[in-house]
């Protein structure tokens, strides 16, 4: 009897692991034989759920522009004849760019952003790098290099996937990027909306001609640059944003081979832009302007014939872009990936100095997008542009009147 | 040239008032319609003030996260803006 139970109770022992190890078999099913389980559909579920992304993300974006270029030049010189240059180029200097940009997201509230950008040649640039962090509600503080808070274009504009035309307007690479410290935010007004856009940075520099240029990252000038945008979005749907900027600082001046006596020269700026979109019907209407002033103050500056004497001019660069683009967006066929585009440009600079020019563009363009961040462009661009000699200084065979006009091939895209 | 840059500033200070002053008025306070509105509305109403309105499908849940913060440094989008837009983005991918 005592025999019987034993082999009993052993046998529903040895049954009833048998019966759990194969019901635990079926759960897991069989080895997919590299030790790795096939997984049932409730378990990938159940695998979605428990995953949870860390606070850190890095990503690569960014942007590239190609294409190709060729262009006749008409130059006349003051009392000369006129001669014709043709020029034709595969990467285009002046409209090529690879650019990856590197986003860090540290956590919700900071932010890295870091552009290179090449440009062919030897040197590899860079568009901005920063850190930003989200501090509070409408509150964007950001450090480090990035683009001076002036006028619409560069900030937002100049990217070759978001540029509807071939080149960008002669005379918005001012002011550029810097170093320095920036606060910024958006908001809400009832219907509408506004933004605020303040930087504090290291600023410009003056040389014997006239002309600025940034101070870099080691200043040797004390006094910084403020400059700053207000915007208004007035219709309650953002299609409409306006905005206005100004900028003010000291500027630095090098000590030359020959002592100069500057009058503390200062710069300051001004700008207005606008920015809306409108579908009209079938077509979405994109209307894009900025004008912007810089005025640096009186100056006694050192003559090329004799340096030791001086010469002075109203020292105002004029610059400013309007364009309209249309889409027909509207329609079901491949007529709504076509875009066209006009664009005037204007940009004046003192003939009294030695950079001193009058220029005039129109731009057309129709783009073909390959799809919402990938377009192929064909660019027109006619360009008219007078320069100036100074005769009384001995500078001569520079003024004269200049027409080039400009085929392009673009494709451009968001990386 | 004095006069003139008097003039520049003032005018400056008049739209930085005019600025500060309505919002001192409505509170910085958003209608409620523009409350209410969709993360779709907000996508196709923003992101076409610069480009063309992206393919929500384009990139996963952690970078949309990551986009639309680089988004609103660039828009200067307000939180909420910023928020909606994110999760509508988010929502196709699932």
């Amino acid at each position: 009897m005592n025999n019987f139970v034993k082999s009993f109770a052993i046998g529903i022992t040895v049954t009833a692991t048998m019966a759990a190890t194969n019901l635990r078999a079926q759960d897991v099913s069989q080895d997919q034989g590299n030790g790795a389980p096939v997984l049932s559909m409730d378990q990938v579920r159940e695998k979605i759920t428990e995953y949870k992304p860390g606070e850190s993300h890095l990503m690569i974006v960014g942007l590239t522009t190609v294409g190709f270029v060729t262009e006749k030049n008409d130059f006349t010189p003051t009392g000369g004849i006129k001669t014709t240059a043709k020029a034709s180029s595969l990467g285009d200097a002046d409209r090529y760019e690879f650019s990856p940009m590197f986003l860090w997201r540290q956590s919700n509230k900071v932010l890295l952003e870091f552009e290179p950008s090449y440009t062919g040649g030897p040197t590899l640039g860079v568009n901005w790098a920063d850190v930003s962090f989200f501090a509070a509600p409408g509150c964007i503080i950001r450090a480090g290099y990035f683009v001076v808070p002036f006028g619409i274009y560069s900030k937002r504009l100049a990217a070759g996937w978001i540029n509807k035309l071939g080149s960008d307007p002669v005379g918005m690479d001012m002011p550029g990027s810097d170093f320095g410290v920036e606060v910024e935010g958006g908001f809400p007004l009832g219907s509408m909306k506004w933004s605020y856009d303040v930087a504090i940075t290291n600023g410009f520099q003056m040389d014997s001609t006239g002309q600025v240029s940034n101070v870099g990252i080691q200043s040797p000038n004390p006094n910084k640059t403020i400059s700053g945008r207000l915007a208004l979005l007035p219709l309650s749907n953002s299609s409409l944003e306006i905005g206005v900027s100004a900028l003010g600082g000291n500027l630095y001046t090098a000590p030359g081979t020959i002592p100069v006596s500057y009058n503390n020269p200062t710069m300051n700026m001004y700008a207005v832009d606008l920015s809306y979109y409108k579908k009209l019907g079938n077509i979405t209407v994109n209307v894009r302007a900025q004008y912007q002033t810089q005025t640096i103050n009186q100056q006694n500056l050192p003559r090329v014939d004799t340096p030791s004497q001086t010469y002075t001019f109203n020292n105002v660069v004029n610059s400013g872009f309007a364009q309209l683009s249309i889409r027909p967006t509207g329609l079901e066929n491949k007529l709504r990936n076509l875009e066209l585009g006009y664009r005037y440009v204007t940009h004046t600079a003192p003939k009294e100095s030695l950079f001193g020019q009058n220029w005039s563009e129109s731009d057309v363009a129709l783009c073909y997008w390959l799809s919402w961040r990938q377009v192929v462009k064909l660019c027109y661009e006619s360009i008219s542009n007078s320069t100036y000699d100074l005769p009384a200084q001995g500078v001569t065979g520079v003024g004269g009147q200049g027409v080039t006009n400009r085929l392009i091939v673009q494709f451009s895209t968001e990386l | 040239m004095k006069k003139m840059k008097s003039i520049k500033i003032l005018g400056l200070l008049l739209i930085a008032v005019l600025f500060f002053g309505s919002t001192l008025l409505t509170g910085c306070k958003e209608s409620a319609k523009v409350a209410n509105k969709t993360g779709a509305q907000l996508w196709g109403e923003n992101c076409q003030r610069c480009h063309n309105t992206p393919q929500p499908t384009t990139f996963s849940d952690e970078q949309w996260e990551t986009l639309v913060m680089h988004m609103q440094t660039r828009a200067l989008l307000t939180n909420r803006e910023r928020d909606k837009i994110t999760v509508f983005m988010q929502s196709f991918n699932h």
